[in-house]
Formats: structure tokens, sequence, C-alpha cells
């Protein structure tokens, strides 16, 4: 195989003892086996051997690839196509955003949450947590959560009523549809069932953050159920005390990619949440999501939460397949909804039906 | 004929280059294309040429000759007295190695010629991008799509993939390592330009993607790549004409900086695979990257610093109008940054909505950036 030296993920110090050697390619490196290059670049048989197994495996294929994952790495566009068709969306009860959205939260993307405080960001990743527990009858995904949070704000009552909230919702279709498998699905859709699979960790800086990323892989393994990965609050452990801003760029790629490859490989969304910061330029000021320009590129899709007098906007700033809008929203009791049209005529409201209920599902019961 | 000019830019592309075109005869007849290895770095090995024996090689080492530059800079009578060899197998080994390791030399017209017949201009699928790019993008040469989040750099490479695949059905290489390559999106585009159901299909299987999350996979999809062409495997890979790489400062930033040693020399190595693909293989090859805040002066800057600008010859940079989020538009500019035929500078703007990338018109050219 001509595989260059340089390209194969070799030991600095190796490659360049293997430079001045005179090694080119990766197939001179196998010809030679390991006794003839311990000898050559004065190195142990045992640090020879494994360098060469490291060849091997990248000359020779995909073994690395073996662990778990489900979406191949290559294919043709049509694939793709017919993949994101048969893929589902994590909705998030209010319509108005999922249609902006393209149908809801993405599965295998990274969409970043920005937003000033108390607009709902954690709102909508506890609202996440729950509708991807959805059953797959109901239009969900029928997934678990990992919920990584940095700030603190998780609220359990919180969640409690939001999946309280939800569980009426669908015992609600339910009765209206009455199907065989919708009985079936709201067996174990239960509270107890929804809180039993939302996975909590907490991190108190970015070293335990950086440490939780990186072994989620493992943990995702074991729970092959998790459709959706939760952190709240990526900004938070890297802006205080973070003196060295280079390494903190760097920092915040490398934990990109390591999202990307959790996303893509296991087929999971994964939803972060960001600050705002002030940006000053030469005139005025704006506010712009936090952790720097490159930071931007990190994520897939990216909503921008803010406020317009009293009213909560959404801004989708950022996609790969929709178009720039803005939309309002509410949060009631419930979790996160639409906002009712001021001026309409209640068409069939039975009392005891939530108001804000969705108006995807427009089978209202007749009173 | 080799390209003894560009060597000097290019120390050294791939290894094996050489020996390889006369195992397999790679390329098209016609199109002799030889990359000389630098001859400093080849070690003395059995086999390299007809004299040179396991035996000779142990001895000419044992007096420190290790590699081909030390043999042919060496004073051969000197040699042959040290190790008790043979002058005239020296010499004859001398002459074998020479014309197996140095460029011959080639005149500016037979250059001009080939690469008159070899390289091809393709429409990117938008008017006013292809007035910018001097009518499109030319093969053989590495051009970068630069601009902050959401200007539409994927955008534009979903568009270059429809076109090329669509209107030229040429197949295209998209290599994504961002996340951002959502299928629908092309098939969104496709249904844009043409009606037709089987066109569309089979466009869509004229892209192939793959998904590289870190530098190494990257360098190793870039070598099986070669490897298919070179061997010209005609089953899954059609007639490759463009190479997307979305985006190339994703996987080279987290190597960069720190006391991270190596980041530099990935980075180059990267450029010289892509430089080699686009060069021995006549494809376009396109690349996304990031821009950073300069933090003295506050304006805008390409990432990857200044030994990434010279690896690609034509730059555009993107840029959104609005700074503000009430106001949502698809309109885009697309500035020259840089370019071996065009004036810098020049402005077009861009609508990256929802039918394809489309524009409406050409705006006056401005000065400067």
């Amino acid at each position: 195989m001509q595989r260059e030296v340089g390209t194969l993920p070799l030991a600095p110090v190796l490659r360049a003892r293997l430079a001045a050697a005179g090694f080119q390619t990766a197939q001179e490196l196998l010809d030679t086996g390991p006794c003839g290059l311990s000898k050559e670049i004065g190195i142990s048989r045992e640090e020879a051997l494994e360098a060469l197994q490291v060849v091997r495996q990248e000359c020779h294929g995909h073994a690395r690839t073996a662990e778990g994952s489900s979406s191949t790495r290559k294919c043709t566009a049509l694939e793709l196509l017919e993949e994101e068709q048969s893929q589902g969306f994590i909705i998030t009860f209010c319509s108005a955003l999922d249609n902006i959205l393209g149908g809801g939260v993405q599965l295998t993307k990274i969409t970043e949450i920005c937003g000033a405080p108390g607009v709902g960001k954690t709102q909508l990743c506890m609202q996440l947590a729950v509708d991807v527990q959805i059953p797959e009858c109901f239009g969900g995904v029928a997934g678990e959560a990992v919920f990584i949070d940095t700030e603190g704000s998780f609220m359990v009552d919180r969640v409690v009523d939001i999946a309280a909230a939800c569980v009426q919702h669908c015992h609600l279709i339910a009765e209206a549809q009455q199907e065989e498998d919708h009985q079936k699905a709201l067996e174990t859709f239960s509270l107890e069932n929804i809180l039993s699979h939302i996975y909590y960790f907490r991190c108190r800086d970015y070293t335990e953050l950086l440490a939780q990323v990186y072994l989620l892989p493992e943990f995702l393994s074991e729970h092959s159920k998790v459709r959706l990965v939760v952190i709240d609050g990526i900004a938070f452990p890297f802006r205080h005390d973070f003196e060295d801003l280079s390494l903190r760029t760097r920092l915040l790629n490398g934990l990109a990619q390591q999202l990307i490859i959790i996303a893509n490989d296991h087929r999971a969304a994964v939803v972060l949440t960001n600050q705002m910061t002030t940006r000053i330029g030469q005139s005025q000021s704006t506010l712009v999501p936090a952790l720097g320009e490159s930071w931007g590129h990190a994520a897939t899709i990216r909503l921008i939460f803010h406020w317009d007098n009293s009213q909560r906007l959404a801004t989708l700033y950022k996609s790969p397949s929709q178009k720039e809008s803005t939309i309002a929203y509410h949060i009631t009791s419930h979790g996160f909804r639409d906002v009712q049209p001021p001026a309409v005529t209640p068409s069939t409201e039975g009392t005891e039906l939530n108001p804000r209920k969705r108006p995807r599902t427009e089978e209202e019961k007749q009173q | 004929m080799g390209e003894p000019g560009r060597e000097k830019e290019r120390p050294g592309p791939s290894a094996g280059a050489g020996s390889r075109k006369e195992r397999a005869g790679c390329g098209e007849p016609g199109r002799s294309l030889l990359f000389p290895l630098p001859v400093a770095m080849v070690v003395l090995r059995a086999g390299l040429c007809p004299g040179l024996s396991e035996d000779m090689i142990q001895l000419l080492s044992a007096n420190g000759i290790r590699t081909v530059v030390d043999f042919v800079s060496s004073d051969l009578e000197d040699v042959a007295q040290k190790c008790s060899l043979s002058y005239k197998a020296l010499v004859a080994v001398r002459r074998v190695l020479l014309a197996q390791f140095s460029a011959f030399p080639a005149n500016g017209a037979d250059l001009y010629e080939e690469l008159k017949s070899s390289t091809a201009i393709l429409p990117t699928g938008s008017p006013s991008l292809d007035q910018l790019l001097d009518s499109g993008l030319y093969t053989g040469e590495v051009t970068e799509l630069m601009g902050a989040p959401g200007t539409g750099k994927t955008q534009v490479c979903l568009g270059i993939a429809a076109s090329v695949s669509l209107g030229l059905k040429q197949h295209v290489l998209f290599l994504d390592s961002t996340g951002g390559f959502t299928a629908s999106r092309l098939y969104q585009m496709l249904r844009a330009q043409t009606e037709d159901e089987e066109e569309q299909l089979e466009a869509l299987q004229r892209v192939r993607v793959e998904r590289v999350f870190n530098i190494y996979e990257v360098l190793r999809a870039l070598q099986e790549l070669r490897d298919r062409l070179s061997q010209q495997v005609v089953s899954s890979m059609g007639p490759l004409k463009v190479v997307v790489l979305d985006s190339v400062s994703a996987v080279i930033y987290p190597l960069l900086g720190g006391r991270q040693s190596e980041g530099l020399a990935l980075m180059m190595q990267l450029s010289r695979e892509l430089k080699t693909l686009a060069r021995e293989f006549s494809l376009a090859v396109v690349v996304t990257n990031q821009v950073t805040r300069d933090s003295s002066t506050g304006t805008l800057k390409p990432a990857l610093g200044r030994s990434w600008s010279f690896v690609p010859s034509t730059r555009v940079l993107l840029e959104s109008k609005e700074a503000t989020w009430g106001k949502c538009s698809t309109q885009r500019a697309a500035s020259l940054a840089k370019s071996p035929r065009q004036p810098t500078g020049i402005q077009v703007e861009l609508d990256i909505g929802n039918g394809d990338v489309l524009d409406p018109s050409l705006v006056t050219p401005t000065q400067g950036l």
C-alpha cells in the first residue's frame, strides 16, 4: 500500500525517526518487519510490533469501525436520502418550531440552542428529553435520553409536569383513534418509565465534561436505545476561569468532532445549549452566541431564542436544509408549546382538553 | 514529461509514483506526468535497480552510504576502494539510479498543450459564481470557500454536486467532516433543475458521500481514492471530476497550536494529497474553511493561518448581508480573495434559496475586500 508514513497515526517521535531513516511508504515498513525496524530506528521490539500493527490496521481497513456503528460511513447520496426519509424526528410539541426545523430535531445532527438567560433553553431540553420517548405509533422515535447538566438547572419536578402532560396528550390521542398498538404502547409509556429512561450526569467543570463525552460512546453502546444526548450549558464550564483561549478553541473543536462522531455512529440527536455574549462593534454592540467564531461551525443546526418585548421568539439561524425563519413560542405549565393565534373562533373544544394543544393533532373530541 | 518548475513549489509528491507508473501504467496514454521522488529521501534497498544486491547494500551502509543521494554524490573510486566493490558495477548502478530518480526537463509549449488537453472547467450551478471564478471550477486546482457559520458554504458545495452530477453526468466525491451533508436538500436542488425522476435518481447515485471525522480518516479516504483511480477501477467509481471536502478546518483545528508539533505537518500532508490528486487525475478539489476573528483588529480572516493560505489557488469569501435576526434573507455576497486569473475584490450576489443555488444579479466590482 502506497500510504505515506507521514499520514499514519503514529507518535510524532516515531514518525520523525522513520523519516530520518528514509522510510517513505507504509509498504516499506511492512516489508521490513519488526526486527529490521527496531534495528534501523533504534526502538524496542515491542514498540516496533505495536507500530506495525497500527500500520496494518490503517492499511487493511476497517477493523476499527466494528464498535457498533450502525450507519456506514460510505454511501451514495441516494442511500443517504432513503435513510433520511425513514428517520424520525424528535418533536418539540410546538408545531411552528417543528415546521421551521423541517419536522423536529433531527437525529445524527448537532443542534445548538443559544439564548439569553430565562428564555427557555433548558425548558426545551427537558421537553425533548421527554419527547424522545414517545412511542413510534404516536409519531415519536421511542428512544431514551442522556442529560448532561453543567449548570445545575435540571429540575425534576418540572420534568414530572412535562412528562405528565405528554402522557395525558397521548392518552387523548389513543382515545380518539382507538387503535390496538396505541393501547399497548401506552402501557409502557408511563411517568415512572419516562423518568427512568432519562440518564442524568452532572459535570462541574470542563475536565469532567470532556471526560464524560469521552466515555459516552461506551455508555451508548451499552444503552443502544438512546436517541438524544443533551448537554445543557456547554458554555458555562468553558467561560469562567479559562485563561488560555487557544487551548479553549482546540478543546471545543475536539469536543465538536467527538460529538458529531457520537451523533453519527449511534444515530442520536445531540442538543447543546449556549449562552449569549455582547460583541462590541465600531458603532453598536450586538448580542451574539458565546464561545467565539469557530464554535459557530461546530453545530450543524443553530437556533437562537430571543425576546421581542414580552414575546419569546425562536430564529433558525443555520441549517443545511431549511430556510432561515423566525417563529413565536410559549412556555406553559405543560411545557413548550405554540402560541395560539389570538383571534380565532374555537372550533370544537371540550372543557377538559388542553387549550394549547398542538394544532397538528386535530382530532379534537366532539362534545 | 515532467514538470520541473512545479517540483520546486511542491517538494516531493507521492512516493513511489514513478515506480508505480512503470508497473500499472497509470494515467491516460499520452499524459505522462512523471513525478520524480525527492532523491534525498530514498533509502538504498536490494532490487531498487538491477545491479544492486543485498551484500552491496550492506557494504555501502557500513561505510555510511544509505540513501540514493549519498550514493550518487559520493566519489565512486573512493567508494570502490573502501568497500572493495568493482568500479564498473558502481558506475552502472549510478547510471540506472540517475535515470530512475531524476527529473526530465520539459519545455513550456509542451506543458501548455498538456494543460489545455487535460483541464476542464466545471460549472458550479450558479452563473454569477461561475463568473466570479472565471467561468467555473478549474480541474487540476484546489478552490476554497470560506465564510462565517451560516453563510452558505455547504449550500454552495451541494449546488456544485448537483450541477456536476446532473448537468455533466460526472461523479462527485463528498467528504463530509461536519455532518452537514443533507441528502434531502440535494434532492430538493435536483428536483428544481429537472422534472425527470430517472435523472434525479441517477444523479443522486453519482454523488458518493464519505463521513470522515478526523484527519487520519481524511488521509485514508484520499489514499483509497488515489489507489482506486490509479488502478482505473471503473465499477463503483465512474468518471470522477470533483472532490469536495467540507470542511477542512474542522479536522485540522484540534491539531494546531499548543505544544503539538505534528499539526502543521499533517496539514501540509493533507494539502499535498489534495494537490497531487487534483493535478494527477485532473479533478477539481473544493474545500471549505472557517473564518476567525483577528484579536487585534477585530476583522474576519480565514482560519488555518498563513501556511494554509498558499494551498488553494482560488479563494472565495462568502458573507451574509444582515447582522440582525429579525430579518432573515437568503442573499449572500461572494467575493474573490485570491485567484490566479481574475482581479481580487470582485463581488457577486448569491441566493442560496429554496430551489437551488441561484443568483439574481452581478454586483459591480468593489475595491478591496
